[in-house]
């Protein structure tokens, strides 16, 4: 049976593999609904029914193979681009008080992912300008006046603290930039669209120790901007930066973690994961 | 320094050595058999005169002309037809028919020319002749058509393997920040195969140009520069086998070995470009790492 360490009221409802919860103190950016996903015949995610805070760093972790990556692309619909995977349960998302079922046929692929940005584990700046990669997702989402697409520049720059860094090199390769200043861009990048939730799937674990501590950094920042969403493998990060915490283990919430406090205190400590 | 590099380095370099011999040999054989044309006719009467061998004149002004006018209409017709068909595979049809699409044109490359100078006698030329009701039907427009047919599996083959060498971080970067199809097609996918785009086009001209089957069972083979796509032509390919054919050691001949040492120079160019584009795709590839 799933274990809980919670430290506000919660309601707690437990089918044969599913739980959901809700914290009623919490104003919720992200819910699912006995959210299943399959590779093929392989069953990736077991029923998972979960809500995320709105403007907090939501961590998941769990061991390799757990489906947190696939997780995390069930809230962007980007694994609809892969072959022989499909999914069922729900997935909503809040905006502006409203509940809306992401997978509605109504809901527009670029509308979504928009307002659902993602940053990757490996830095991926595209192979073109520093300038170019910013103003790419403005111009794609039909903003074409140069002067608002140069003010939003140097604000996600400065949001990414990176202006200091770049402003002077903006039309240089954006593949020149260090690793961490990549990553920071491809942050930029995403938050260039305004989204309500930024997806990030193991930003940090590609880069060095002093790299990843400047993404932390900007994580904090940007929580007053959106609501995070971050895979992690390393335990010591989600301790730092994460507000709550879902571990997954065999596609199945194996504990959560509700505020900040509650991942200090356990005993297990986060990372105990069970064989 | 190890055995295995000891004894294969000359080896290698031998090889390298004798390959490089060879092709300068072929070119050196050319220009020693063409000789007798080359000192009693200058190169540029060679190339600017007509042919009319009756009169002394031994240009091959109009074959270069047909050459280069069969190859650019074929060029013209297959690019966009072929770029088409290597989006439409990569990244529009369902997959199954995308597969098939694909096997097809695998098979397609396979086809010997011949046979598409047969379907080109026996269907296209007689549909041109009736269409247009000018000539016999055997014309530049209908060799360019088989001859873009023949091109076109190379081409979108090349274009394919350039597409499917895009990395996936990129398409999936786009994906994440809402790009439709026709975004990714336009900010990732072309500009990212640009340099395989350039070595397709470049290797089907070099198959244009060399192809012989077509420009001789269709183009006509009519001795005089083309005035409009509607007129026959003679190729230098063409002109080499007619003459090959028929003759053996008169001026006419001769005129084989200026042919010759056109197509060896404009493939010679080709090579060296796409050596070139190579060579810069590799740097910058290089220069991207550090």
């Amino acid at each position: 049976m799933s274990k809980f360490l919670l430290s506000h009221p919660v309601t707690f409802y437990e089918g044969i593999n599913a739980c959901f919860i809700i914290d009623l103190d919490m104003k919720k950016i992200i819910e699912t609904e006995n959210l299943s996903f399959y590779y093929g015949k392989r069953q990736i995610l077991d029923h998972i029914s979960v809500g995320f805070r709105e403007h907090a760093i939501s961590a998941i972790t769990g061991p390799s193979g757990s489906g947190k990556s696939t997780f995390l692309m069930t809230i962007n619909r980007l694994w609809e681009e892969l072959n022989g995977a499909k999914m069922s349960g729900r997935v909503s998302i809040f905006l502006d008080h409203e509940k809306l079922d992401i997978y509605d046929r109504g809901v527009s692929l670029s509308w979504l992912r928009r307002k659902v940005g993602m940053v990757f584990q490996i830095p991926n700046p595209l192979p073109m300008s520093i300038y170019k990669n910013l103003v790419l997702p403005l111009q794609m989402a039909g903003f074409k006046k140069k002067e608002y697409l140069r003010s939003k520049v140097e604000t996600v720059l400065k949001q990414a603290f990176l202006w200091s860094e770049v402003k002077d090199r903006l039309p240089d390769d954006a593949r020149t930039l260090s690793g961490g200043q990549q990553q920071r861009l491809c942050i930029a990048r995403a938050m260039i669209l305004e989204p309500a939730i930024l997806l990030l799937d193991e930003p940090t674990s590609s880069l060095d120790e002093k790299a990843a501590r400047e993404i932390e950094t900007l994580l904090f920042s940007l929580k007053k901007h959106c609501s995070l969403l971050m895979v992690s493998h390393d335990q010591a990060q989600v301790k730092r930066v994460a507000d709550e915490v879902l571990e997954l283990v065999d596609g199945r919430i194996s504990e959560l973690f509700t505020t900040p406090s509650s991942i200090r205190s356990t005993k297990s400590g986060i990372g105990h994961f069970r064989p | 320094m190890k055995r295995s590099v000891r004894v294969g380095r000359p080896l290698v370099l031998a090889a390298t050595a004798v390959g490089s011999l060879l092709t300068l040999a072929i070119f050196a054989f050319m220009m020693m058999l063409g000789r007798p044309l080359f000192s009693d006719h200058s190169l540029n009467l060679l190339l600017t005169q007509a042919w009319a061998p009756d009169r002394g004149l031994y240009g091959i002004f109009p074959f270069i002309c047909g050459t280069l006018s069969l190859v650019g209409l074929s060029l013209l017709i297959a690019f966009p037809l072929s770029l088409g068909n290597a989006i439409l595979i990569h990244l529009l049809a369902p997959r199954r028919l995308a597969r098939f699409l694909h096997q097809t044109i695998k098979l397609m490359t396979g086809v010997p020319t011949v046979v598409y100078g047969f379907v080109g006698i026996f269907f296209l030329v007689p549909l041109i002749r009736e269409w247009f009701f000018r000539g016999s039907g055997m014309c530049i427009l209908s060799a360019s058509l088989l001859l873009a047919m023949l091109i076109s599996p190379t081409m979108i083959l090349v274009f394919l393997e350039s597409f499917a060498a895009i990395p996936t971080a990129h398409i999936r970067a786009l994906e994440a920040l809402g790009g439709t199809r026709r975004q990714k097609l336009v900010h990732v996918i072309l500009p990212g195969a640009k340099t395989g785009i350039i070595t397709g086009l470049l290797l089907a001209l070099g198959r244009a140009l060399g192809d012989t089957m077509i420009a001789l069972m269709v183009a006509g083979n009519a001795t005089a520069a083309p005035e409009s796509v509607l007129d026959s032509v003679r190729t230098l390919t063409a002109h080499i086998a007619l003459v090959m054919a028929a003759d053996f050691d008169s001026m006419e001949f001769k005129t084989i070995f200026a042919c010759g040492i056109i197509l060896y120079l404009w493939t010679a160019l080709l090579t060296l470009s796409l050596r070139y584009i190579h060579y810069n795709s590799t740097k910058l590839s290089h220069d991207q790492t550090f």
